[in-house]
């Protein structure tokens, strides 16, 4: 699981002696990347939205029956079911519809729980700097000091126990677990980049006039940094939305993923033991979870290009 | 193949014998492919330079003269560039070598300096290091012996306590002392052409000075040609033999600096020398700046490339290019103008430019 | 050094905080009379049994004492006990340390051995078929998590060819190294290519830009062959983002290693921690992440400190601060 959003440096503009030499980089690389998957990602928030009307969608639980009886992966990939069926004689394809439901959703709340956490605290960490930058810093190395993947087994298991004693939390069910989990571990990456887009904005001069003319800080950064703090934020959230549904996976592989529906994860979890016998049940799942990451990845790719991210500016 | 020259002294280059120029440039252009079209950075430029005299090229931003001074060398990157013409150095055609072939002659016989300092030494290698690399590969040098050289380089250059420089990183010197540190490189395998690409703009002006008496001083010693690149007429003025002024891409004059600054045909030439302020003049005199800007390098204006901007352009300057010409019946001294200064056209142009400023209540000269 | 001395005070501070703060979590909510005591020995705990480890452990008392005498023990390398596996953490970590290990180093160092010419010739020869093709198949690795690695790499070598053993038993390089390749290939591979592909894409980067500045150009001028200049001039330049990123993705490797681990069925820590923390084992979970945290924050304050080897600027900024 990688953390890093590693877009590519522009070409530095020609200097009036020298003009751009290469052709092809100027007009921007090809942005079918982009297209495709923006394509890729409608298609299966269309299909996840509508799943329960649209006919070549088998309800969640629908048993397949192969001459009569159910079985274990009695189904191939075909015209029956597109995807074959799993262990328990449920569509695949189906299966893999619902999980996304899960997986995108928790995908997107954690990254908007980070972004707007670890957002503020990048700020505040630049804009005011000396002992609130120290104390910011401490808490992003500390949420970076554990492995991520540690820090959120820790959590989201110790979340199921917190809820039986807590009983105030008990609305908390798996998926809301999940969620915050990953939300918190989104924190240090937005706080990273908030933080060194604030410094820099800082000491630019159209901060610096707002400041001179009387401005308060929470007025200065309400709208003169937010708002240009907006491309890269835009840009880290995208991609990781890729890593946090990778990462949702990967709880969900080592068993606390949400159980109902099943995750891609869980899938490729159940999958494994009959991978020579029944590829599908687990291969499918994989690429559907390959896809939506690439996904998202071709998105941010294109988007960090478009406004200039640099990784080093992290 | 350097290796031949193991025993080389670096002073024997002072003594090769040349029978005609050292280079000689025909008809060169040096063209680039870009989305937007052709852009014609060097379009056509010709002309000699001898043994150990000293050329200044001197232009605006986008005249075309760093790319000019690039393409003799060969350094343009080879992808959507298209030079043509022929660049003969030593005699030899070098104009359509490759990065491979020229690679022996760079620093070797033909050798560069920049323009900033700082930007052009590795930041994190030291000082002998940088200085020994031309000399261990193209003299065959071990270590010892090319640390040794570079020491007498720093002392050539004027850079006192050279020893302990030679263990020091660019950062730990002055932006003065980088330029002779570049110069030092460059002169390391005794080159017979050194190109210098804007030498003293990143420089503060006291320096400016002691380095242009050490590039002088240096050309002197080893007989080696001199091309300083500039837009600084100033800095040409007292350390060339002869002057080459580019606009537009194109050569529009060119003549031994004594005869250009006394006798200028070009009146871009005069446009250049008037926008320099002199000391003489009183306080608060006005600058006199060459308004518009160059000129698209894609699509050139048909006629003459600098008329939008001239003063005195008539008709004719619209519509036909002028041709290089020669200037009282002087081969050396050559012009590109169809009402140089100093003809019928140009004095007539100058009095309705005079009464226009009359009118207008402006005068060089006064508080404006 | 005073640069130094504050990193080092601000790596021991998180340090402190966060293994402090793995203890509390791990013990919160444990409120069932007996606890944590009862929790860690299974719902089969006598009184006897439950008070004799309370007392044993200090976890009666307060947080912070009960995180001294953990912190005491942990100088002397005592790590704490495994309630579950009746065994003392070190003895249950011992044997798992290595084939991690193994894995890491394999990935990092296997990562780098194939980012790093790659990178410099997609560099060189910019905007060339090689370029691209490079670009396009770095970014597809970028994308596959190691979930998705895993099967398909399991499927096609080990299922279909069956060119490696399905169960990955524990062999190290002394006992046989054909076999030990043959067991830790895949695994390791499942974790550098992911990694080797992020380097890639940032070595690139940064080698581009170097390409393009001025003492690149004078290289080339004072006749230095294109190799020399690669290798000798531009590299050491575009080191900084691979370096600061060589730290960062150690966490990430924690995490890729845990699923390998799982999925290959590696003995290594990685397998130990998931089985710890579903079974509430907590003083090997304490131990395990206190060694997490530190070797992320170790190897964190050497990247730091390499800046300076690499960078005379930096070390020359430093010594004067």
């Amino acid at each position: 699981m990688t953390l890093t959003a590693d877009p590519e440096l522009l070409d530095e503009p020609p200097t009036p002696e020298q003009p751009e030499v290469s052709v092809k980089r100027k007009r921007g690389r090809p942005k079918i990347g982009m297209w495709l998957g923006v394509a890729w990602l409608s298609a299966l928030v269309f299909c996840i939205v509508f799943a329960n009307s649209l006919p070549f969608i088998r309800l969640y639980d629908t048993k397949i029956k192969v001459g009569g009886k159910t079985g274990r992966y009695n189904l191939g990939p075909g015209w029956t079911a597109w995807f074959g069926t799993d262990a328990s004689s449920h569509d695949v394809f189906a299966r893999c519809i619902y999980g996304a439901r899960v997986t995108l959703t928790v995908g997107v709340v954690s990254t908007v729980i980070g972004l707007v956490l670890g957002g503020a605290l990048g700020i505040v960490s630049g804009y005011y700097q000396r002992w609130v930058d120290r104390l910011g810093s401490i808490i992003t190395d500390s949420l970076l000091a554990l492995p991520p993947l540690l820090l959120a087994l820790l959590l989201v298991y110790r979340m199921d126990d917190l809820k039986d004693v807590y009983t105030w939390l008990g609305w908390m069910d798996r998926q809301w677990e999940i969620t915050l989990t990953l939300g918190i571990l989104a924190i240090a990456p937005f706080a990273r980049i908030a933080r060194a887009q604030t410094i820099a904005l800082r000491d630019r001069e159209f901060v610096l006039a707002a400041r001179s003319l009387g401005a308060k800080g929470g007025r200065v950064i309400g709208r003169e940094i937010l708002p240009n703090l907006v491309p890269a934020m835009l840009t880290v959230a995208v991609t990781g939305l890729g890593i946090l549904v990778a990462a949702e996976g990967a709880l969900a592989f080592l068993g606390l993923g949400v159980e109902r529906p099943l995750t891609w994860g869980k899938m490729i979890t159940d999958g494994t033991k009959d991978l020579k016998r029944a590829w599908w049940a687990t291969m499918f799942p994989c690429f559907f979870l390959f896809l939506t990451v690439l996904s998202f990845n071709l998105i941010g790719d294109r988007l960090a290009r478009r406004f200039d991210i640099r990784e080093a500016a992290i | 193949m350097s290796l031949e020259s193991k025993n080389r002294n670096v002073s024997q280059a002072a003594t090769r014998e040349l029978k005609g120029p050292l280079l000689e440039l025909t008809d060169v252009k040096t063209h680039f492919k870009t989305p937007r079209g052709l852009v014609r950075a060097v379009d056509g430029v010709s002309f000699t330079i001898d043994r150990g005299k000293a050329l200044g090229i001197v232009g605006e931003s986008g005249s075309g003269k760093t790319i000019l001074s690039r393409s003799i060398m060969g350094l343009l990157p080879p992808r959507a560039t298209v030079r043509s013409g022929s660049i003969k150095f030593e005699g030899r055609e070098i104009g359509n070598l490759g990065r491979k072939e020229m690679r022996h002659v760079w620093g070797k016989e033909m050798a560069m300096i920049f323009q900033d300092p700082m930007t052009s030494l590795n930041p994190l290698m030291k000082i002998g290091k940088q200085i020994a690399e031309p000399l261990q590969i193209h003299l065959g040098m071990d270590t010892v012996a090319a640390l040794a050289t570079a020491e007498r380089l720093l002392q050539d250059v004027r850079i006192p306590e050279a020893r302990r420089r030679l263990q020091q990183y660019p950062h730990e010197l002055s932006g003065g002392m980088r330029q002779r540190v570049m110069i030092a490189i460059a002169l390391a395998c005794g080159p017979t052409a050194l190109f210098a690409d804007e030498p003293t703009t990143a420089l503060d002006v006291t320096v400016q000075a002691q380095i242009l008496d050490l590039l002088e001083e240096q050309r002197k010693e080893r007989n080696m040609s001199l091309i300083l690149v500039t837009h600084d007429l100033g800095v040409v003025a007292g350390h060339t033999d002869e002057i080459a002024v580019m606009y537009g891409g194109q050569l529009v004059e060119r003549a031994p600096t004594k005869v250009l600054f006394s006798n200028m045909k070009m009146p871009y030439t005069e446009a250049l020398l008037q926008s320099i302020p002199k000391i003489e003049d009183p306080s608060h005199t006005r600058l006199m700046a060459i308004g518009g800007r160059p000129p698209d390098l894609v699509n050139p204006p048909k006629g003459c490339r600098f008329a939008p901007r001239c003063p005195y352009a008539r008709e004719k300057c619209e519509n036909e290019m002028p041709e290089l010409e020669m200037a009282d019946n002087n081969p050396q001294h050559m012009f590109r103008c169809w009402y140089p200064v100093g003809s019928p056209e140009y004095f007539e142009s100058k009095e309705r430019i005079d009464v226009e400023h009359a009118q207008a209540g402006v005068t060089v000269g006064e508080v404006s | 050094m005073r640069y130094f001395l504050q990193r080092l005070l601000q790596f021991v501070i998180v340090f402190f905080l966060v293994t402090f703060g793995v203890l509390v979590f791990m013990r919160i909510g444990l409120n069932k009379p007996g606890d944590p005591a009862r929790t860690m020995l299974g719902g089969t705990a006598t009184d006897e049994q439950i008070a004799a480890v309370t007392k044993r452990f200090h976890l009666h008392s307060n947080y912070l004492t009960q995180y001294w005498y953990w912190l005491k023990g942990m100088l002397t390398f005592d790590f704490g006990y495994s309630q579950p596996n009746n065994l003392t953490v070190t003895k249950y970590l011992k044997p798992r340390v290595l084939p991690t290990v193994f894995l890491g180093l394999y990935a990092t160092i296997g990562a780098l051995v194939i980012a790093v010419p790659i990178a410099v010739y997609q560099a060189y020869r910019r905007d060339s078929t090689y370029d691209k093709v490079g670009s396009f198949v770095s970014f597809a690795f970028v994308s596959i998590p190691a979930l998705v690695l895993a099967p398909i790499a399991k499927f096609i070598f080990i299922d279909k060819l069956e060119w490696f053993p399905r169960l990955s038993s524990k062999v190290y390089p002394w006992d046989s190294i054909p076999e030990h390749f043959k067991n830790f290939f895949i695994p390791a591979m499942v974790l550098t290519l992911p990694l080797a592909a992020v380097y890639v894409r940032l070595l690139r980067a940064d080698m581009v830009q170097t390409l393009q500045a001025d003492f690149v150009t004078l290289a080339s001028a004072k006749g230095v062959p294109p190799g020399r200049v690669l290798w000798g001039h531009a590299l050491r330049n575009s080191l900084f983002t691979l370096l600061t990123n060589v730290g960062v993705q150690l966490g990430g490797l924690v995490g890729g290693a845990l699923i390998v681990e799982q999925y290959f069925n590696i003995k290594g820590m990685g397998s130990l921690l998931v089985v710890a923390i579903l079974s509430s084992d907590i003083f090997t979970v304490q131990s395990v992440s206190a060694i997490l945290v530190a070797t992320v924050v170790i190897v964190n304050l050497l990247v730091d400190l390499s800046y300076a080897v690499i960078d005379p600027r930096i070390r020359h900024a430093r010594a004067l601060s």
